[in-house]
């Protein structure tokens, strides 16, 4: 790299430059942090959006939920008439209820049973969006009694999931005639779809006047916040309505924050913050006290000491950018690599906002790092050169 | 307590020439409250344009001290100090600074930047005056005249000790300062880049008129001052011309240290 056109001497460049060894572990430094705060946030992300990704699966354009649900497995039912009444709104196409309990499943080879999460509606209603449900021929099926849909992505220790196996829900017998991807979030294990009808018939008494959650469809054109508006005007204060992002958001929120996970990532964010920080203070400390005779000979010769305190800022600066893109590159790699390993179950993806949110937190490290050494340059004594 | 050193008659005024450096009872101390303690004793001098005036004296006698007052790097207490027609005493740090900028410093280390090349070390001083087309240009006539055209590019590390001497040399006299404060300019070489290096500085004193204060016990380099001044316990002994001090110190009164002729 060079700088033909720079009226100043770049100094901050040529100082890191002069050292090649030293550079060089600054900026592996730099890396490492930068790997590290991807690395963190990427688990993260994929974390939080494990626990609330089943939403985008659900056929809503708004949600209906009790102010006392906490999120989708401790739901609070509220009365039916509430989707009853929503219909009537402008702008509103349709209503779907959708049930919720957890019921004990059989795992027909071994004969133990586990709690398995099971959704209920209307076969008659477009309720999901996976392709195996997405049209009413293909949920004639569940239209049967004593029948359900499972879910692939549960745990291996709710045993096979073959169609046609039969096995024991609840202490009822239950036969699979389908399979689906949605996968449980935080709150289940597993998970079943199965029709209105035969929930009543495995969770007797609960009645079907009992909603979990409200499903909206709204007329094409319809603006969401404004029927969200109108809803709110009508209906009692036992139910919230939502948007699909909005209610993704109340979800994974509640999962950060009655679990460990934001804070296991959130620590992990700020440790290599932390480590990067002491890299690159250590890097900066020794390359000013290795120079300190030359910085206060600058001083007696006339600079000021806001140049100094420039020069080292920019080499922070400079730490900074030469660590970030290969740290980025690096992450890139080590995403692929993380969901190719977990065959997609962890969903690492990398975002416009992380790329930046991340670049600002090594920029930030890096200068922080120049703050916290600049002091040793700036104060140096001129008249010491002459000591 | 306070002793009057001798007079400065020795040394006559150049006609009508007024004094680059002007220092009237001068104080100074070091350290706070119990623990001040004074280094200088009302110091008087005149040091007039075209001078090489040599600074001796003992270990910790305030040499280093008096030049890094006069050289605006450290700030002066009581008293008066006038260096090239400004009042020092009383200067906040800023103001210093842009002295700072019209004195060239010569250390007894060259205190290069490594990473920087011999050119690119002179430029850094040429900044300073905000000339940046001519910048280059400058480094490397004023390399030249230090003997040093063809190392312009290069580093530091590939200079012999006193080619650094000679573009740390350079760096002080890029913007052709009218007052050249030098530290020992002369201890890390050997006799020949000594001798090379002051007179090289003798030559450009009668150049272009500038003075020249140089601390120094290189008995090698005594002959090329107009004047030497001697400082002992913070004050001033004698102030006198090169014969004068050599007569002066009898073998009886011969500080070995300083003069070994």
């Amino acid at each position: 790299m060079k700088f033909p056109s720079l009226p100043r001497i770049p100094l901050a460049w040529y100082n890191l430059r002069n050292d090649r060894p030293r550079l060089l572990v600054a900026v592996a430094g730099v890396t490492f942090a930068v790997l590290l705060m991807f690395m963190n946030l990427g688990f993260l992300g994929a974390l939080v959006s494990t626990t609330s990704n089943f939403y985008e699966q659900f056929n809503g354009d708004l949600f209906l939920i009790s102010p006392q649900s906490l999120e989708i497995s401790s739901t609070k039912a509220f009365p039916r008439e509430r989707l009853y009444q929503a219909a009537g709104i402008e702008g509103v196409k349709q209503v779907m209820p959708l049930y919720a309990e957890y019921a004990l499943w059989k795992n027909p080879e071994t004969g133990l049973s586990r709690s398995m999460f099971v959704y209920a509606f209307n076969p008659n209603d477009p309720a999901f969006l996976m392709p195996e449900l997405d049209t009413l021929a293909k949920r004639q099926a569940l239209k049967q009694p004593n029948v359900a849909f499972i879910d692939r992505l549960s745990r291996p220790e709710f045993g096979p999931q073959t169609v046609g196996i039969e096995t024991e829900a609840d202490r009822r017998r239950v036969t699979i005639v389908g399979q689906y991807d949605l996968g449980g979030g935080f709150a289940a294990d597993g998970t079943l779809i199965m029709s209105d009808q035969n929930f009543l018939r495995y969770f007797s008494p609960r009645p079907l006047t009992e909603v979990n959650l409200g499903m909206v469809l709204l007329e094409p054109g319809a603006d969401p916040q404004r029927v969200k508006a109108a809803l709110e005007d009508h209906l009692p204060a036992d139910v919230e309505i939502y948007t699909k992002s909005e209610i993704i958001l109340k979800e994974s929120r509640f999962w950060i924050q009655t679990t460990s996970i934001g804070f296991i990532f959130g620590l992990g964010v700020l440790v290599s913050f932390v480590v990067g920080t002491v890299i690159v203070y250590q890097i900066l400390y020794t390359d000013i006290r290795d120079h300190l005779r030359e910085y206060a000979t600058l001083k007696a010769i006339g600079y000021s000491g806001s140049y100094l305190f420039k020069t080292v800022i920019q080499e922070a600066i400079l730490l900074a950018l030469m660590g970030y893109v290969p740290g980025l590159i690096l992450s890139l790699g080590l995403y692929t690599m993380t969901v190719n390993a977990t065959a997609g179950a962890l969903p690492l993806k990398m975002t416009l906002f992380r790329m930046v949110f991340v670049f600002a937190l090594t920029v930030t490290m890096c200068s922080l790092s120049g703050l916290i050494s600049v002091r040793k340059a700036v104060t140096a004594d001129p008249a010491e050169v002459f000591a | 307590m306070s002793s009057v050193p001798r007079s400065t008659a020795s040394s006559s005024p150049p006609a009508a020439a007024e004094a680059s450096i002007q220092v009237r009872d001068l104080n100074y101390f070091f350290g706070r409250g119990d623990l001040r303690k004074q280094v200088l004793y009302t110091i008087s001098l005149d040091l007039y344009p075209g001078q090489i005036v040599i600074m001796t004296g003992p270990s910790g006698s305030g040499k280093t001290t008096l030049l890094t007052l006069i050289g605006a790097l450290r700030s002066a207490q009581e008293g008066s100090l006038r260096v090239l027609g400004q009042e020092l005493v009383g200067l906040g740090n800023r103001q210093l600074v842009e002295i700072r900028r019209n004195i060239g410093f010569i250390f007894q280390a060259h205190n290069l930047f490594e990473s920087l090349t011999a050119a690119q070390n002179v430029e850094m001083a040429v900044e300073l005056t905000g000339n940046f087309r001519g910048k280059r240009k400058q480094a490397v006539d004023i390399l030249g005249q230090v003997g040093l055209a063809e190392r312009a590019d290069y580093k530091p590390a590939q200079l012999s000790g006193g080619q650094k001497q000679r573009v740390a040399i350079a760096r002080a006299l890029v913007n052709q300062p009218q007052l050249i404060l030098a530290d020992e300019p002369t201890a890390a070489l050997d006799k020949q880049s000594g001798r090379d290096v002051v007179t090289l500085m003798q030559h450009l004193a009668q150049e272009r008129g500038c003075t020249i204060l140089m601390v120094t016990h290189d008995n090698r380099i005594l002959d090329v001052a107009d004047r030497i001044i001697n400082l002992v316990d913070g004050r001033l002994e004698s102030d006198e011309s090169p014969q004068q001090f050599v007569d002066s110190h009898t073998p009886k009164a011969l500080d070995q240290k300083m003069f070994l002729m």
